[in-house]
């Protein structure tokens, strides 16, 4: 009895999470006229307003800007941050605390303080309108150095040490022994900051104009806002069921690791 | 030699970076707040008067009480939600997984997906969730149409969106119970509700701090989905703080008082989370 | 070991070079002049053509080279961007009389009456009132007026037919009773879902040039809105338009809720009326129904209204910047560019009005009206169009009277009286600043 209630309740719950998305799925493929209805058998399919969007913006170049910022992004932050992390938990020099302080101040720092002046240094160095603007600014990042540093601690010193007396470099330590180490490290951080790139549209819509340099999430939201659409409501639909494809894709096969790694940031405070 | 520079080699990329995009922001952006600037005229000083305006900006203070307005109903609803569906998770279920995967997917898709696809479903004469009550023989709701409704509106579909993530936090918090503690309330015969306020609550009392405090920042920087789904409207009801900073600094390039907005938000957003974490330690 | 790790190192700066390398996308200056259009793909052929034709008939003058405004949130950012960066080209066509002031201010633009034979070219163009709207606070000249979309009213015939009229409503008090006729519920769910007007519920600023500002220019006249850095528009004017678009959103003619995230509203006769310029007619060519008609009238006026009917122009300006190493030749191109006989080809290629003086009676642009009817009402209603005043805070002026449209026209909170002379007290707070 009470587990029925249970099912119930959750049966209730996954339709309120998933039915609004297979809805948004149905609307982009039927015509125009039959969107809004509830059910979702549609009387005919077609893909005219999947072909209409592609017509009307450049999502396949937005798509690959897309992957190139935040793959970029997230190759940055692990090699930055695993470089940070290491020095910050397993070398010793002076202003080593320091530079921890100053990072856990900058991870409590409200980013509307940086917002403006950001934008006026992208001028200032002429790097409005570039990749440069969406990929340098994010190239490090306060959470993924911390959690390296987290997790290399849990490393035995014994394996730093034997590479050390084989000859290896800082640097060759970090790459070649810490991080075949680290894979479940690796992974969460790199999840996380490729999430967090690839959503990103606050930052882009600030510093990009050109429409041939604009990620996903920035093009998808000026078609919905703009009058680009034509009021065709399909149409707007489909640039967000894009928009969403790639990530529900990796969602549905790495699902654990996802929700995993994004649990974790939770996990820091 | 080479030992005592290594170090420092490996964090100069974060020491270069932090001072570019983070030391001299914030220094520039307090320069900033003394002047008047539209970026294609030189900088005028203006002494105070971006800080009077903020005092007497009437729109300024509506939005940060947007911004507050959305942030108690959002936190409230998101731990109730997110605590009963953990609760109802955490038994011993087939299916718990899919069940898990499904709650999670919309924090996975981007805001700006949730954004477009729960316009629609707001609509006011078409919306599917209008169409539902007038089914189910309900009037219709001016989900964004009514000034007063638009927030909360808004702060359900953010409760909609991030209620995955905290679900799957509360199933973390709830595994750290000890099962002893609910088999001698069973012996004691203690009801269901009885066990989850006498036992639960207290023992995942760090983890709704946890979330309080998280849903608190994120909160504090909506924007994008007044941006899309109401521009700030009706009556100025969803114009939230960040949205306020943005039209200033880039639709009326006002960047003096744009960066003066966002230095005093960020003194509100450090001061609330500190209240909140003083509250937090008291007690714990 | 040793090596591998620097492989690492020259990897990452290997990847951050083609980084760099792949961002700059330099433009070639040589020795021609930049010419940026708008991105309207009609347009793009106009300026195509016209630029073709300059450089192949004045091979020894500076020759041309041609590039729409690269695409962005909306071309006014992207020329802003370019300003800020001095990435500017040397001419602009699609300038927003609105900004102009505020980049002559900041000395972004060359003025053209320090230009041989301007003078006598403008006034041969352009009637004098449209000078004295393009000069500027300081009294030079920065833009040439070019072409123009005015806003009319768009309605559908079908339905006023229906409705038992033989004509589009006219006058404020016709126009509501129409409205009063076709206002209806017609699912019986207790909520009207069919209005005889819309115009999109959102505050931005532009948003006023489809509705509060062409009914304000019908009603007074063409008055302005700004004047010698005061508001003008608390008077009575502006108190009726308000006054009559409070009515139509109060008894529901109008509708509150944000239509646009739906299916076009108007073309499937959610609607009967709109606001809107020429280019509604391609549009509604390529989606309109089967049977669907359609025409174009003047903008509404209060009961009383006697005179020309005048309306928002939504006029696109030539400018050139002062990164052009020799204006006096850009004006050279310009000049040729903006012939009678480029003005008709501008006509027939985007259907955008030339601004100049009698376009409706001038027998060169009699063919293209008489083939085209619709464009014919826009070439009448030509002779009376406002652009915007001069001012460099034009945004926020229109801002602030949003903000009070919408608390009175839309919601009702505010009288209309009281919400115009907010806006006023707001607006010259704004200059005071």
């Amino acid at each position: 009895m009470k587990r029925a209630i249970f099912y119930i309740v959750l049966v209730f719950g996954a339709l309120m999470f998933l039915y609004p998305f297979l809805w948004m799925l149905t609307a982009t493929l039927v015509p125009e006229s039959e969107i809004g209805k509830l059910t979702l058998i549609p009387s005919s399919v077609s893909l005219n307003s999947y072909r209409q969007m592609f017509d009307k913006i450049p999502i396949g170049r937005a798509l690959l800007n897309s992957v190139f910022v935040a793959s970029t992004i997230t190759l940055g932050v692990l090699i930055f941050g695993s470089m940070v992390g290491y020095a910050l938990s397993r070398l010793q020099f002076r202003g080593r605390n320091l530079i921890f302080y100053i990072i856990i101040f900058t991870m409590t720092l409200p980013f509307q303080i940086t917002l403006i002046p950001q934008y006026i240094i992208m001028v200032k160095l002429g790097w409005v309108d570039t990749y440069l603007a969406l990929i340098v600014p994010y190239l490090m990042n306060a959470l993924s150095i911390i959690m390296f540093r987290q997790y290399f601690k849990s490393i035995p010193q014994d394996l730093i040490d034997a590479a050390r007396i084989d000859g290896c470099s800082e640097l060759g330590i970090i790459f070649r022994i810490l991080w075949p180490n680290s894979i479940p490290a690796l992974v969460t951080i790199g999840i996380i900051t490729f999430m967090a790139s690839w959503n990103e549209v606050l930052w882009p819509l600030i510093v990009i104009r050109n429409e041939d340099l604009m990620t996903m999430p920035q093009l998808v939201t000026l078609f919905a806002v703009g009058g680009r659409a034509e009021s065709q409501l399909g149409v707007k639909l489909a640039s967000a069921m894009v928009l969403a494809l790639p990530i529900v894709l990796a969602y549905l096969f790495f699902q654990r690791y996802f929700i995993q790694s994004m649990a974790s940031t939770g996990m820091k405070e | 030699m080479k030992r005592k520079i290594t170090p420092y080699l490996i964090v100069s990329p974060y020491i270069i970076h932090f001072i570019i995009f983070i030391a001299f922001p914030v220094i520039f952006s307090i320069i900033l707040t003394f002047h008047k600037w539209n970026i294609i005229s030189p900088m005028e000083y203006s002494g105070f008067n971006n800080y009077i305006q903020l005092f007497q900006d009437k729109l300024f203070l509506k939005s940060v009480l947007n911004t507050l307005v959305f942030l108690v109903i959002h936190i409230p609803l998101q731990i109730v939600v997110a605590l009963f569906l953990a609760e109802v998770l955490n038994q011993k279920l087939r299916l718990r997984g899919f069940f898990r995967a499904a709650f999670f997917l919309p924090v996975v898709v981007s805001g700006v997906v949730v954004t477009i696809l729960w316009q629609q479903l707001y609509g006011f004469d078409t919306g599917l969730l209008n169409r539902i009550l007038v089914f189910l023989g309900f009037g219709k709701v001016g989900w964004l149409v009514n000034p007063k409704l638009a927030m909360p509106s808004i702060a359900i579909m953010a409760t909609w969106k991030n209620v995955g993530l905290y679900i799957v936090l509360f199933l973390v918090g709830l595994q750290t119970v000890p099962k002893y503690y609910y088999e001698a309330a069973d012996l004691e015969g203690a009801s269901h509700w009885q066990k989850f306020t006498k036992i639960t609550l207290p023992m995942i009392n760090p983890t709704i701090f946890m979330v309080v405090i998280l849903s608190t920042i994120g909160g504090f920087s909506l924007f994008i989905e007044p941006y899309i789904m109401t521009g700030g409207g009706p009556l100025n009801s969803t114009l939230s703080a960040v949205l306020y900073i943005y039209k200033q600094g880039f639709f009326y390039y006002h960047m003096g008082y744009s960066a003066t907005l966002g230095l005093f938000f960020a003194i509100i957003i450090v001061g609330v989370v500190i209240v909140q974490k003083k509250f937090i330690e008291r007690e714990v | 070991m040793f090596n591998s790790s620097t492989k690492y190192f020259q990897i990452s700066i290997l990847l951050f070079l083609v980084l760099i390398i792949s961002c700059k996308n330099e433009i070639d200056k040589k020795n021609k002049f930049l010419y940026w259009s708008s991105n309207n793909s009609y347009e793009i052929k106009f300026a195509r053509y016209a630029v073709n034709k300059w450089n192949e008939q004045n091979p020894d003058k500076p020759q041309i080279k041609f590039q729409p405004v690269p695409e962005g949130q909306s071309s006014e950012e992207v020329i802003l961007a370019a300003v800020v960066g001095k990435t500017t080209p040397d001419i602009y066509s699609n300038m927003w009389q609105g900004d102009v002031e505020g980049y002559a201010q900041a000395g972004a633009l060359i003025p053209f009456d320090t230009l041989n034979g301007f003078t006598k070219f403008i006034y041969e163009r352009c009637d004098s009132s449209v000078i004295e709207e393009i000069r500027s606070q300081d009294g030079h000249i920065y833009q040439i007026p070019w072409k123009i979309n005015p806003i009319m009213m768009i309605y559908n015939k079908n339905i006023i037919s229906d409705l038992g009229l033989n004509k589009p409503p006219h006058t404020y008090d016709e126009y509501l009773k129409a409205a009063a006729l076709f206002k209806k519920d017609t699912n019986d769910d207790g909520y009207v879902d069919q209005w005889f007007g819309y115009s999109e519920v959102i505050v931005t600023w532009w948003q006023r040039f489809f509705d509060f500002y062409p009914l304000y220019l019908a009603a007074s006249g063409g008055a302005p809105l700004i004047k010698d850095n005061k508001a003008a528009f608390n008077n009575e004017y502006a108190i009726k338009v308000f006054t009559f678009l409070q009515k139509l959103y109060s008894n529901q003619y109008f509708a509150r809720e944000r239509l646009s995230a739906r299916q076009d509203v108007f073309l499937s006769g959610v609607i009967a009326t709109r606001f809107t310029g020429p280019w509604e007619i391609v549009h509604a060519e390529k989606y309109k129904p089967e049977g669907f008609e359609y025409d174009f009238s003047s903008i509404p006026v209060p009961d009383d209204f006697k005179g020309p009917i005048y309306t928002y122009g939504d006029p696109k300006n030539i400018v050139i910047f002062n990164t052009c190493k020799d204006p006096q030749a850009a004006w050279e191109f310009i000049k040729f560019m903006i012939t009678k006989e480029n003005d008709l080809k501008l006509l027939e290629l985007t259907s955008q009005l030339p601004r100049r003086k009698n376009l409706y009676n001038d027998s060169l642009f009699a063919g293209y009206f008489n083939a085209n009817p619709k464009m014919k009402t826009f070439a009448k209603q030509s002779k009376y169009v406002k652009g915007t005043d001069s001012s460099p805070v034009l945004k926020e002026v229109f801002d602030l009277i949003s903000q009070e449209y919408e608390a009175s026209v839309i919601y009702g909170v505010k009288t209309p009286e009281q919400a115009i002379n907010d806006a006023a007290h707001a607006v010259n707070l704004l200059f005071l600043k």
